[in-house]
């Protein structure tokens, strides 16, 4: 049934964009990787931190894990035509089916004008003892207004080292966003990766 | 009698509109308005955010623009329709855009036929810097 509403949700599956979101905003994201499916709902209590609820499936090992989520953005950079973030990420939670409790932190930074982004993402699991790495750098073809399809090209590197191994993955990745929708797909043959994301 | 009145509206819209530039984009304000450039909002999920900020609060005129809002992500300002009966703090058009993650740089306000300027200085707190324009300003 699990695997059934992952294969539904993978149509739209999603990515960590903007972990932290407006005052009061909501978020509501599903990513597929090659490691897990995860999906989060969370309230932006402040503009700088957000809590919620994640539900992440481990695909290698089929363990699920019910999680409180806390985003923290602990730096932001306005500035005119770009922006830049520093987010703390943290989880902690139970394996559904032992109870065994499981956490994660994360460190994420970004930066990004009308064209260009870079980010850099770093993730501990306690559960595998996995440390993993995703770094993106994208482009915008073109720029449009508030209310047209935004379209980037991001060329997303990940690595992953658990079990004394480091496994590496390059994904071309297309982002169409549209005001408060995101869709994210790539793939580089052998794995897929897919986000969906909403702010409401 | 008819030319007065002719004459009387012609004088008060010369006085309730006005133009003012944002990163030299010219942009018509008119009476109930307000022009915020916001730093950091290059994105509509940013935009979207600042959007929904606003239509929480009570100074809104959403029968103006979309909502009462209108954005422009690649000048980065958002402009503002203001219900005729309040006299707007500017501390409260500021707070939105900060409670959505972003901050503001200049902020124009045109109403009782004044149009004022802001900015924000150093330390982060607006300021008036100019009263009383009714010609076109520059940023």
């Amino acid at each position: 049934m699990l695997r059934k509403l992952f294969a539904l949700i993978i149509l739209f599956s999603a990515i960590s964009a903007h972990p932290v979101i407006f005052k009061n905003g909501k978020v509501f994201w599903i990513t597929q990787n090659p490691s897990f499916n995860d999906i989060r709902f969370g309230i932006s209590k402040t503009s700088n931190w957000l809590i919620g609820g994640r539900f992440l499936e481990d695909r290698k090992s089929n363990e699920t894990f019910a999680l409180v989520n806390n985003n923290y953005l602990a730096k932001r950079w306005n500035n005119r035509n770009s922006q830049a973030n520093l987010y703390l990420l943290s989880s902690v939670g139970l394996n559904t089916k032992n109870s065994k409790s499981m956490g994660t932190v994360g460190i994420h930074g970004d930066w990004e004008d009308r064209k260009f982004m870079v980010m850099q993402m770093l993730e501990y699991y306690s559960h595998n003892s996995a440390v993993v790495s995703n770094t993106r750098f994208a482009y915008s073809p073109y720029t449009v207004d508030y209310s047209k399809t935004s379209t980037w090209l991001i060329a997303h590197y990940r690595i992953e080292y658990s079990d004394s191994k480091y496994s590496y993955m390059f994904f071309p990745v297309v982002r169409l966003f549209k005001k408060n929708y995101l869709v994210e797909i790539g793939s580089n043959g052998d794995n897929t990766f897919l986000s969906f994301m909403t702010h409401f | 009698m008819k030319n007065f009145l002719v004459f009387f509206l012609l004088f008060s819209l010369s006085f309730s509109q006005s133009k003012v530039s944002i990163q030299d984009k010219e942009i018509e304000i008119n009476e109930n308005e307000a022009v915020v450039e916001v730093l950091g909002m290059v994105c509509s999920m940013c935009a979207f955010g600042i959007g929904e900020g606003f239509a929480k609060t009570d100074f809104i005129d959403k029968s103006k623009f979309t909502d009462g809002v209108s954005v422009d992500i690649d000048a980065q300002y958002v402009q503002l329709g203001l219900l005729e009966s309040t006299n707007i703090n500017p501390e409260k058009i500021v707070q939105v855009i900060e409670d959505a993650g972003y901050d503001v740089n200049l902020l124009f306000i045109l109403q009782n036929e004044k149009l004022t300027k802001f900015s924000t200085d150093k330390l982060g707190i607006l300021q008036p810097i100019a009263f009383n324009l009714t010609s076109d300003i520059d940023s």
